[in-house]
């Protein structure tokens, strides 16, 4: 299933500002693991996951068709 | 009774006016139940950093996500609080240093509710919206804020 990922803040100097298709990950980590692969620099970066706007933690199942958005530390205000 | 809130977008291309704001305090002339108002203004500052000053600003937000994350803070401030209303306005693209980039004003019967929510409320968005802050230096070159 193909995951959608969108990233922000400095993670665009990283991966740009269009969203990144990833054809086949079964959850986050298998997720992060090919990202990390594709953008090496983006190893040991500061940031929360989202899934279809929900942040998450740890495994996260990924069951198609999701965007998954990296946040870096929010600097609002 | 609980009233239901729609989200409402939080979002203004651009620095926030100082006659908006004035305007945003001229219309609650009607509401006369209110006794006390509670504004915070946010101000994009020239910070120096190692001899370069920032000379602007450039917010950007993942939009969806934060109307939503703003539309729960809201709920449990309006539940926390005895407000009359309450209005939050963010800026995104780019602000200079000296321009309002965040506008919170909270309105309640008696001051100490509008005080503490706009307090909790500034606290909350600068924790929990996924907003960033390109910080642009005279000669182009940038970092990337962080909240303190």
């Amino acid at each position: 299933m193909p995951v959608q990922v969108i990233v922000f803040g400095q993670l665009t100097d990283i991966m740009g500002n269009s969203p990144v298709t990833i054809e086949n990950a079964v959850d986050t980590t298998d997720l992060i693991d090919q990202l990390n692969q594709r953008y090496p620099a983006l190893v040991n970066k500061p940031y929360i996951i989202a899934v279809d706007k929900q942040i998450v933690t740890g495994h996260t199942t990924l069951s198609g068709n999701n965007t998954v958005a990296l946040l870096p530390p929010f600097a609002g205000g | 009774m609980i009233t239901e809130r729609k989200p409402k977008n939080i979002f203004t291309q651009g620095p926030i006016a100082a006659s908006f704001i004035a305007d945003s305090i001229q219309k609650h002339d009607t509401k006369t139940n209110i006794g006390g108002h509670s504004i915070f203004l946010g101000q994009v500052r020239a910070d120096v950093i190692e001899g370069s000053k920032v000379v602007a600003i450039e917010y950007t937000a993942y939009e969806e996500m934060a109307l939503e994350k703003m539309h729960q803070i809201r709920e449990a401030i309006f539940a926390k609080y005895p407000l009359v209303c309450m209005h939050v306005h963010h800026s995104l693209g780019k602000i200079a240093a000296g321009e309002i980039c965040l506008f919170v004003f909270t309105s309640s019967e008696h001051r100490k509710a509008a005080i503490d929510a706009c307090t909790e409320t500034v606290e909350r968005i600068k924790a929990e919206l996924p907003i960033w802050g390109k910080e642009i230096f005279e000669d182009e070159s940038y970092q990337w804020k962080e909240n303190k």
